[in-house]
């Protein structure tokens, strides 16, 4: 019963916060609608570029047109969703080069969920919508798929989420030790961006970098390949163990960063 | 002169200063081109062709547009919108400095630093990867693909500059760039030559400024242009590098005149 009353009591304060951003967000309405319409161009734009090739080359290492296009959804989904939720980590740095970190870690709020959900971003609304709306056409159009197969695919998505939330917690861990944010972010999104694509295309020992030690391969590539019944049930397994030890041992970091905080800036 | 000779030299030493911000933003580069290059890799086996592309020539293009971005695309005027919008514009307004020239020799130091990173990361890709390269040999055609990495060098000034100049009437000067960056990343042609678009489209973009960026001068260099199509291609490159500079000067003029130095 606790646990219930603490759980909306964190979407209650989720919503205010991510309330009061939005606000922020929209005081320049020409900047937002810019925002929103460069997400999107650059969404049609990727999709235009994945039917040319397929469309001269067949396929892309033995995948058709509409399995390319759920790889590439697959990621975009993942990626928008991150970046709607942990947008609040791009504004890490700031907080602790002025000190305001400081300040967070007095409030009775846990500062790793003020840090990571502290304010979400609205502008990515639009591109998560429309990504869903296509993960949908996408799986009707490659056919044969079956409801476990599909439900295989939502559970690798919400463990994809959880492996992107463990790497933002340690940019956050990072930052305290560094303060460094923007530049491993970056990194961060430019890793994950390989996954817009099979990691079939890449060579070893890239793949395997990308499957086992930074694994943008079991948060993008596997949901798709097991909603087309390419995975094994012990890549599903080995998968969701990935993701539960990268959020366990991403936990541990950040105690262990915020352990060694200073509070040299305030 | 001297004094934009200290000034570029200035921004490599700056860049000096913050090693790993500029380390970091480099090995993002060998991301993002790795994953373009094993892309095309598989796309194109040995023996393969793609509308004239063969993997070894697919393969330079898309190494080739890596180290051009670094020549071409590497540029500090994203800054001069901040600069106008938080009034610092005054500073140089009352020194005896040519703006104009002031960013440009800042580009010029941030380029040096670029390419030698480039050429050196390049070279390692080779090494490790050994891919199939071709070496143009043929005199003209280096001449030309020189030639119009200049003219896209200009060009790409210009614009940024232009991009910056939305700071005299309005504070939101990152958005217009964000759409700049994306229209850059598919029509400048660093994901795929854009002569693999449908043909009508093809034609639309030969018209556009952003197509003389990377795609033109790389397929000067692969020698898949006729004479005609390089005349015919550098005049477009002139022109726009004029009418890019023309409209720049304008610009700024207008903009200066309803200039308040907020901010200061």
């Amino acid at each position: 019963m606790e646990d219930k009353i603490n759980l909306s009591k964190y979407v209650k304060l989720w919503w205010m916060m991510t309330s009061m951003v939005s606000q922020n967000a929209f005081v320049s309405r020409f900047g937002a609608v810019l925002f929103v319409l460069g997400k999107l161009i650059r969404f049609v734009f990727f999709l235009f570029f994945l039917l040319i090739i397929v469309s001269r080359t067949q396929a892309i290492v033995g995948y058709t047109l509409w399995q390319v296009i759920l790889f590439y959804i697959t990621f975009n989904f993942i990626d928008s969703l991150a970046q709607f939720f942990l947008r609040e980590v791009y504004r890490f740095r700031s907080y602790v080069v002025t000190g305001d970190f400081d300040y967070f870690l007095t409030k009775p709020i846990p500062v790793l969920f003020r840090l990571l959900f502290g304010g979400s971003d609205v502008l990515d609304i639009p591109i998560m919508l429309l990504s869903a709306g296509f993960i949908t056409v996408a799986l009707s159009k490659i056919g044969s798929i079956s409801p476990a197969e599909i439900f295989i695919y939502f559970a690798l998505l919400i463990n994809g989420f959880l492996i992107a939330l463990a790497f933002h917690v340690f940019v956050l861990s990072i930052g305290i030790l560094t303060s460094e944010v923007d530049n491993t972010l970056w990194l961060f999104r430019d890793l994950t961006q390989m996954g817009r694509f099979p990691i079939d295309i890449y060579q070893n020992p890239l793949r395997s970098v990308i499957t086992f030690i930074i694994p943008v391969g079991v948060m993008v590539t596997f949901p798709a390949k097991a909603a087309m019944g390419l995975l094994s049930a012990q890549s599903v397994i080995f998968a969701f163990i990935i993701g539960i030890f990268f959020l366990f041992i991403s936990y541990k970091f950040w105690n262990f960063s915020l352990k060694r905080y200073t509070s040299a800036s305030s | 002169m001297k004094k934009y000779y200290i000034i570029a030299r200035n921004t490599w030493d700056e860049m000096l200063t913050y090693r790993v911000s500029f380390v970091m933003w480099r090995i993002r580069n060998i991301i993002q081109l790795l994953t373009i290059y094993f892309l095309w890799q598989v796309i194109l086996p040995p023996g393969k062709t793609l509308l004239g592309y063969s993997q070894s020539l697919m393969l330079t293009y898309i190494l080739g547009t890596s180290l051009i971005d670094s020549v071409v695309l590497s540029s500090r005027t994203y800054a001069v919108g901040e600069e106008i919008n938080s009034g610092n514009l005054m500073n140089f307004l009352l020194r005896p400095i040519n703006y104009f020239l002031y960013w440009f020799s800042k580009d010029i130091g941030d380029k040096a630093m670029n390419i030698c990173f480039s050429i050196a990361e390049l070279t390692l890709i080779f090494i490790i990867l050994r891919p199939p390269f071709f070496i143009q040999t043929n005199p003209f055609y280096i001449l030309f693909f020189v030639f119009s990495v200049i003219l896209s060098l200009f060009i790409y000034f210009f614009l940024n500059f232009l991009l910056g100049l939305i700071g005299f009437w309005s504070p939101e000067v990152w958005a217009p760039r964000f759409i700049f960056i994306t229209l850059l990343g598919f029509f400048a042609g660093s994901l795929f030559p854009l002569d693999i678009l449908p043909k009508t489209i093809y034609e639309i973009l030969r018209f556009l400024p952003f197509t003389y960026l990377l795609y033109f001068p790389l397929k000067i260099y692969l020698g898949q242009l006729s004479f005609l199509q390089i005349a015919s291609g550098l005049a477009i490159s002139i022109f726009w590098t004029f009418a890019i500079y023309f409209i720049v000067k304008a610009t700024w003029q207008k903009g200066l005149k309803s200039y308040t130095a907020y901010g200061r």
